[in-house]
């Protein structure tokens, strides 16, 4: 590996002088690792093309666009419908696959920079040598990196030569959507798998950095159990809310509160992946308020004192919000300044009052002087806190009805509504002092505001359900587990083999944003389902909130339920966003851990053999950015499957097998070189659900992989029975396809799969046990 | 614009290729008797549809039931489907329905051959918005589509206008009575 030489100097006093302040930097030095270099170390666009292809031939694009124009440049607008081209020649199946390419680019580019400021911060305090030590029981500590870049990591200066690299990649990729450039649909496509793999390398480099110097839980599996839910929020005390993805404000806020004995004067709370930071760094001092669709109801319900925002999926006029219930906002990244003065650089009590005084509409400070930003969301909470006071009671029962009475009954609300709920009837019954139906919807309501935005006499919609239901969700508590970032060496040496040889039927991870189609409630009962099922449950960001949001009918949480090892029946919450990379991880961590393959700069290989064994599939079942787009095509180019919700349609192309094509199903046994057939497993690689019933199903069913045993697959093929059965009342159709022999049938479903089979002319298959899509990784003789 | 033109969502502005409108019960029945080989897909949503005297479910069967049509449910709903005397209903997600669909050689669930004409029902409006308009660009040659929600759904072939559900109960019951004639 080659690594720079930088040598710092702050002072040096010699027979000619004295330097101060000098850095020198010697290029890079070669340096070897155990491991034999890989065949594509650092791989450009074109690179891994051969296997991407690999896996477009099983998984076609199938486009559903959202828009029939293109209007990305001055020719355009152009109508790109049916057959038609665009003036600079493009069909509408690859301007499809050009704008998920830009999405995932922007995805890609967000975790990238993300990861850039987070880790320069870090060398800033801790220096390029800091070792990433993510404790004892984590050896293999960077699998995607590794994978990709053939980088083993030691330090934090390390990580600066993989962000380099994948800075470089996301510029030629975001290059290819140029005019007049690429034409056709499945590069196009190929790209998107590669802006994907990079984003599971940028999401790895932030979350190990700063797993490694902030004392976030190292890979534990007990880690502690926090608060979350409205009703956790002491709202007698001044409240900070943090909003978004970065850790530094957290940092800050934190240690300004310790370092000055205010912890328990002062509450801190938390939304969407800052929420998660947060608790892992300071699982005692830091709260959960809730997923990132709960910030303007939160918000609105007058309980937050100081608003910090700093990154990503934060809404962009919240500081609008804040201000009407009195409430002050201070923006902390760059990217996102919102108009504010940039008083980084200002004394603090002068940023204090210009922000109480309301002199200033907020304050920006930059996330470097992350503890600038703690004295100001402190002490700005102090003050304004017993000034706030009026905000934070609950509106009597007149006042919500004197509002709803202005309604017109119009319906503008339920067009306006990405759900089309009811609110019409709602505000008709809150009109006549019944708030139930509204109170009802707040579980469902996403919180995009639009319903308010097409109000003709400007009603806040969500303000009027947010008092309707305060009563209740004020009172709601609930407990999830902090995120333990990776999973550990010896877990995956335990699971290794049960998961590849199919005996725990199956990893899936729930993961991405808040945009349910039927609440959060669904994602609760999804894992609750496979968790009995003993499937290992992984989950993060906006996903991992909604599941601890619902208790059994004896006040537990499934975080409460369930222990946090990655395991049959575990449920692991890796954290935010970017500990996604940690799932991914797993999944390597199995080829190189258990299978012992070669990890570095071996893509292909690994990607191969996760996907012909490693039964695995991700449900983003509210996926909603640009950002969760990026971390499903990371996961699509190691060959694992992805179920997004109904709104996941809106991504615009689905990469769907057809199990009734059976030349599409060959694989190379790894032993003989022969092609042989291995059925329809997993039989898509993105799919976009109608119901949650559907997903289940689906989802253990693309957990089965060519190699299992019989063993395996008949646990995988109970499960897929057992729910279809439960949900649609027979036995799958397609059962045939997954059946090689009959050991695989499930002992206590023998006598009417067998009776199915002969109905539809099954005939017996061999298995394959050492399955693969590479020729070159048949064995030579 | 009419105003039973306006789509179900506000920001789902139709491409330049839009439906035709059938505003009368005839034109409907008309359009599904004459379509040849004709597949019902049915969403989990058609139970939205139900009032007290107008059970969707039945509607439809008994819709496909007169036309001959194969039903194709994509969800849990296939159970109550199942319940009723028609021996042409099908479980198939709907994704995988569109995939089929936009697949010329696909010969239907019986084999006999690809179908005319695929109808819709009972979907939320943006995921039938996108199979429609999958449909819309990849599919037109062989394929013409007609949404039986009560939203103006301009991506299909032929649409209804959007109307309340009263008057499309009404609407559909009218239609039924014409298909059986």
């Amino acid at each position: 590996m080659a690594r720079r030489l930088r040598i710092k100097i702050d002072e040096l006093k010699t027979d000619l002088g004295v330097l101060k302040g000098v850095e020198l930097q010697v290029g890079k030095i070669v340096e070897e690792w155990e491991e034999p270099e890989g065949p594509t170390p650092m791989p450009s666009i074109a690179d891994l093309r051969r296997w991407d292809y690999k896996l477009l031939q099983r998984y076609k694009p199938m486009y559903m666009p959202f828009c029939d124009l293109c209007c990305l440049c001055t020719f355009g607008k152009c109508d790109l419908s049916r057959d038609k081209r665009s003036a600079c020649g493009l069909d509408m199946a690859t301007q499809q696959s050009r704008i998920v390419l830009l999405a995932c680019c922007i995805g890609v580019s967000t975790h990238l920079a993300h990861a850039r400021d987070l880790v320069e911060w870090l060398i800033e305090r801790y220096g390029r040598n800091a070792p990433l030590d993510l404790g004892t029981q984590v050896f293999l500590e960077a699998p995607n990196i590794r994978l990709v870049t053939g980088i083993k990591p030691r330090t934090l200066g390390d990580l600066e030569d993989a962000l380099d690299y994948v800075e470089t990649e996301v510029a030629r990729l975001l290059a290819c959507c140029h005019v007049g450039m690429e034409g056709s649909n499945l590069d196009f496509e190929s790209k998107v798998f590669h802006a994907g793999m990079l984003d599971h390398v940028a999401m790895e480099i932030a979350d190990i950095a700063q797993t490694a110097l902030l004392g976030f839980p190292k890979a534990d599996p007990e880690a502690p159990l926090v608060d979350i839910g409205l009703g956790v929020i002491d709202a007698s005390k001044p409240v900070i809310m943090v909003i978004g993805h970065m850790i530094e404000p957290s940092v800050g806020i934190i240690d300004y509160l310790e370092e000055h004995g205010l912890e328990d004067a002062v509450e801190v709370c938390g939304l969407c992946c800052s929420a998660h930071e947060l608790t892992r760094y300071s699982p005692k001092r830091g709260k959960i308020v809730g997923p990132i669709s709960w910030q303007v109801r939160f918000v609105r319900s007058g309980v937050p004192d100081v608003v910090v925002i700093d990154e990503q999926c934060i809404r962009t006029n919240i500081h609008e919000e804040a201000k009407k219930v009195g409430a002050v906002t201070i923006a902390t990244s760059a990217k996102n300044m919102q108009g504010f003065p940039d008083l980084t650089h200002e004394d603090p009590d002068k940023i204090v009052e210009l922000l109480i005084s309301g002199a200033i509409p907020g304050a920006f400070i930059h996330e470097e002087e992350a503890e600038k930003i703690g004295e100001v969301a402190v002490k700005a909470a102090i003050k304004l806190a017993p000034k706030r006071m009026k905000y934070k009671k609950p509106p009597s029962k007149e006042e919500i009805m004197q509002i709803a009475a202005k309604c017109r009954q119009c319906g503008e609300c339920v067009r306006a509504c990405p759900n089309n709920l009811p609110i019409k009837e709602g505000m008709m019954a809150a009109k006549n002092g019944d708030f139930s139906k509204l109170a009802a919807l707040h579980d469902l309501c996403v919180g995009c505001l639009r319903c308010e935005s097409a109000c003709p006499v400007d009603i806040p919609v969500v303000t009027v359900m947010v008092k309707a239901a305060e009563r209740i969700f004020k009172e709601e508590k609930f407990k999830i587990r902090v995120g333990r970032g990776p999973v550990q060496d010896v877990e995956i040496r335990e699971v290794g083999q049960p998961i590849v040889l199919g005996e725990i039927p199956g990893v899936i991870a729930f993961v991405g944003c808040a945009n349910y189609a039927n609440g959060g409630r669904e994602v609760a009962e999804m894992a609750e389902e496979l968790l009995k099922r003993n499937y290992i449950v992984t989950v993060s960001g906006c996903a991992a909130m909604n599941i601890a949001m619902y208790k059994n009918e004896e006040g537990r949480t499934l975080y409460e339920l369930y222990p946090g090892r990655f395991d049959a029946g575990g449920l692991v919450n890796v954290g935010s966003c970017v500990a996604n990379s940690h799932i991914s991880g797993a999944a390597i961590k199995i080829a190189s851990i258990f299978a012992k393959k070669n990890l570095r700069a071996n893509y292909a290989e690994i990607a191969d053999y996760i996907h012909t064994r490693v039964g695995a599939c991700g449900i983003a079942w509210g996926a909603m950015s640009q950002k969760a787009a990026s971390i499903a095509s990371g996961f699509w180019r190691l060959g694992v499957p992805v179920i997004v919700g109904p709104h996941g349609a809106k991504y615009r192309r689905m990469l769907l097998g057809r199990k009734d094509r059976e030349e599409d199903w060959y694989v190379y046994d790894a032993f003989t070189g022969e092609k042989v057939w291995a059925g329809p497993v997993p039989e898509h690689l993105f799919y976009a659900a109608e119901t949650k019933e559907e997903a289940l199903v689906m989802a253990v069913k693309l957990c089965m992989r060519a190699s299992d045993t019989t063993k395996g697959r008949a646990i995988k093929l109970s499960n897929y029975i057992d729910l279809h059965k439960k949900f649609f009342g027979t036995l799958p159709n397609d059962l045939h396809l997954f059946i090689r022999r009959e050991a695989d049938i499930p002992i206590t479903m023998k006598d009417e799969v067998i009776e199915f089979l002969k109905k539809v002319g099954w005939k017996e298959r061999r298995e394959v046990p050492n399955p693969t899509l590479l020729e070159e990784l048949v064995r030579k003789k | 614009m009419m105003r039973d033109e306006l789509t179900g969502q506000i920001a789902e502005i139709p491409g330049p290729i839009k439906a035709f409108v059938l505003r009368e019960p005839r034109r409907v029945a008309a359009m599904l008797k004459g379509a040849g080989r004709l597949l019902i897909v049915v969403g989990n949503n058609v139970k939205n549809y139900e009032s007290e005297d107008f059970d969707a479910i039945d509607f439809v069967v008994n819709l496909a039931k007169s036309l001959n049509a194969h039903i194709n449910v994509t969800g849990p709903l296939i159970t109550k489907f199942r319940e009723k005397d028609y021996n042409k209903i099908y479980l198939m997600p709907a994704l995988e329905t569109i995939d089929r669909l936009r697949d010329n050689t696909w010969s239907g669930f019986d084999g006999e051959g690809r179908y005319n004409m695929a109808v819709f029902i009972g979907f939320p409006y943006y995921y039938e918005w996108l199979m429609l308009n999958g449909l819309k660009h990849f599919a037109y040659k062989w394929l013409r589509t007609i949404s039986l929600d009560p939203y103006y759904h301009p991506n299909a072939t032929f649409t209804l206008p959007s109307m309340d559900l009263d008057k499309w109960r009404s609407f559909m019951k009218e239609v039924l009575d014409l298909v059986r004639r």
